[in-house]
């Protein structure tokens, strides 16, 4: 939606936001603040954000095979700079991300371009991230020679074309890819007669999709859906002599938006998703001789199986301006406030999940 | 590249060059609905973010929200 309001997005803001993620063995909160600070004259946003998780865990391998409570705080900053031409911006961001045992680095761009009438938009993103970690009290096996940690490189490319048809609908495909090199499993993660799991070390994902969004001026509602097809590979031939990955997955999401009164929206969402297993993977913790004595790569993640999601979800939003006369509220009422709740049910053992996100954004 | 991965690069710039001789399908004074939340596919960033956060954690095909997934720490 670039297309349209890439100038009218163009304000100082300021957005708090908390978030609260419930398993059976899993606590998830975090709160966060975003700043947008513009500079009109000369084309230039700036935004910059901060925001911490606490994870609360029943195992170290999250979720399966418990063995002991532990919380872990993870810091993420980031700021990105954009620049905005008459019919092209262009931006650059950077994010670290910290944990007591990962460390990630991102540095990313991208080029928006503006055509048609500035109904149609073409954007290129490319990224890299450079991630280590290593292991709480011991060091690692996939820590190289003298060195305490592990490496994760990843690669990212995506393509993206938005298209507005007519003045209530609009389309955007895309296609992107990231390429992994390093240590994509667990540090902590056993698989059973085997020890501590090894992955596969490279991996090219895959994503294509599509998306649709209409609105029903009569009614006051939009519709949005999106279809997205995801797949895996490892990229040239790979030790085992056949590709481990080859997960294929699919997700569906349709989002319904009423505009109850001019102040007051709600939208009612809902996503399913569909995946085949990893080539390489079984289910060791059902049959532990699952993998043969041989095998070069094991793991008993549940998200590498096949699987089978759902997320139904309400999110309401309210733009305060009712609060402009009450006495101390009064400083809300240029903003919009948003809540929502969801239920996150899967087919693996981590178990159906609860989300309740809440939060602020202000304009200054 | 195959004759008709060739044939159709070729229509496809010709189909987007052609778009900057036609008139565009929507002015600008008609985008009153298009500027709406319900229309917007980039409306909240911040509910993107935490989305892969989570999703990719728990789906084994993280990727597709516009940015690698890094620091994520929960494989």
């Amino acid at each position: 939606m670039l297309v349209v309001c890439a100038e009218a997005r163009a304000e100082d803001y300021v957005s708090v936001r908390g978030a609260y993620y419930r398993e059976t063995s899993t606590r998830v909160i975090q709160p966060m603040v975003e700043v947008e600070r513009d500079s009109p004259g000369q084309g230039v946003d700036v935004t910059a954000h901060y925001l911490v998780d606490a994870i609360t865990s029943a195992s170290a391998s999250a979720g399966v095979g418990v063995d002991s409570l532990f919380t872990e705080i993870r810091n993420d900053v980031g700021l990105a700079i954009r620049k905005r031409w008459e019919r092209t911006d262009a931006s650059i961001g950077y994010r670290y991300s910290s944990e007591s045992d990962y460390w990630s680095h991102s540095f990313g761009g991208s080029v928006d371009h503006r055509f048609w009438g500035d109904t149609a938009q073409l954007s290129l993103a490319l990224g890299v991230n450079l991630d280590s970690l290593t292991a709480r009290g011991r060091t690692p096996y996939c820590a190289a020679a003298g060195s305490f940690s592990c490496s994760l490189d990843g690669y990212y490319g995506g393509l993206t074309y938005t298209q507005v048809w007519s003045p209530v609908l609009i389309t955007q495909v895309s296609g992107e890819s990231l390429f992994l090199d390093g240590f994509q499993g667990n540090v902590y993660r056993s698989v059973p007669n085997f020890g501590y799991e090894r992955l596969p070390s490279e991996r090219l994902r895959l994503a294509a999709s599509g998306r649709v969004a209409y609105y029903m001026p009569s009614m006051s509602t939009g519709i949005q859906f999106q279809y997205r097809y995801y797949h895996d590979l490892w990229p040239g031939s790979s030790p085992s002599g056949s590709d481990p990955w080859n997960i294929n997955g699919h997700t569906f999401e349709l989002r319904v938006s009423h505009e109850i009164a001019r102040d007051f929206e709600v939208r009612l969402s809902y996503r399913q998703y569909f995946q085949d297993s990893a080539s390489f993977w079984c289910d060791a913790l059902v049959r532990t001789d699952c993998y043969g004595q041989g095998a070069i790569w094991y793991s008993t993640d549940p998200k590498l199986g096949s699987m089978h999601t759902e997320y139904p979800e309400v999110k309401v939003f309210w733009e305060a301006e009712r609060l402009a006369n009450v006495p101390v509220l009064r400083w809300f009422a240029r903003g919009t406030f948003e809540i929502s709740y969801g239920v996150y049910f899967q087919s693996t053992g981590f178990g159906d999940a609860k989300l309740l996100q809440a939060g602020y954004r202000m304009p200054y | 590249m195959s004759l008709l991965r060739l044939v159709s690069l070729v229509a496809a710039l010709g189909a987007l060059a052609g778009c900057a001789h036609r008139p565009p399908p929507v002015q600008p004074w008609q985008r009153e609905y298009l500027a709406k939340r319900a229309m917007r596919f980039d409306a909240d960033p911040q509910e993107d973010r935490f989305r892969q956060h989570w999703l990719g954690a728990r789906e084994g095909s993280d990727l597709g929200y516009g940015s690698p997934g890094g620091g994520c720490g929960c494989n």
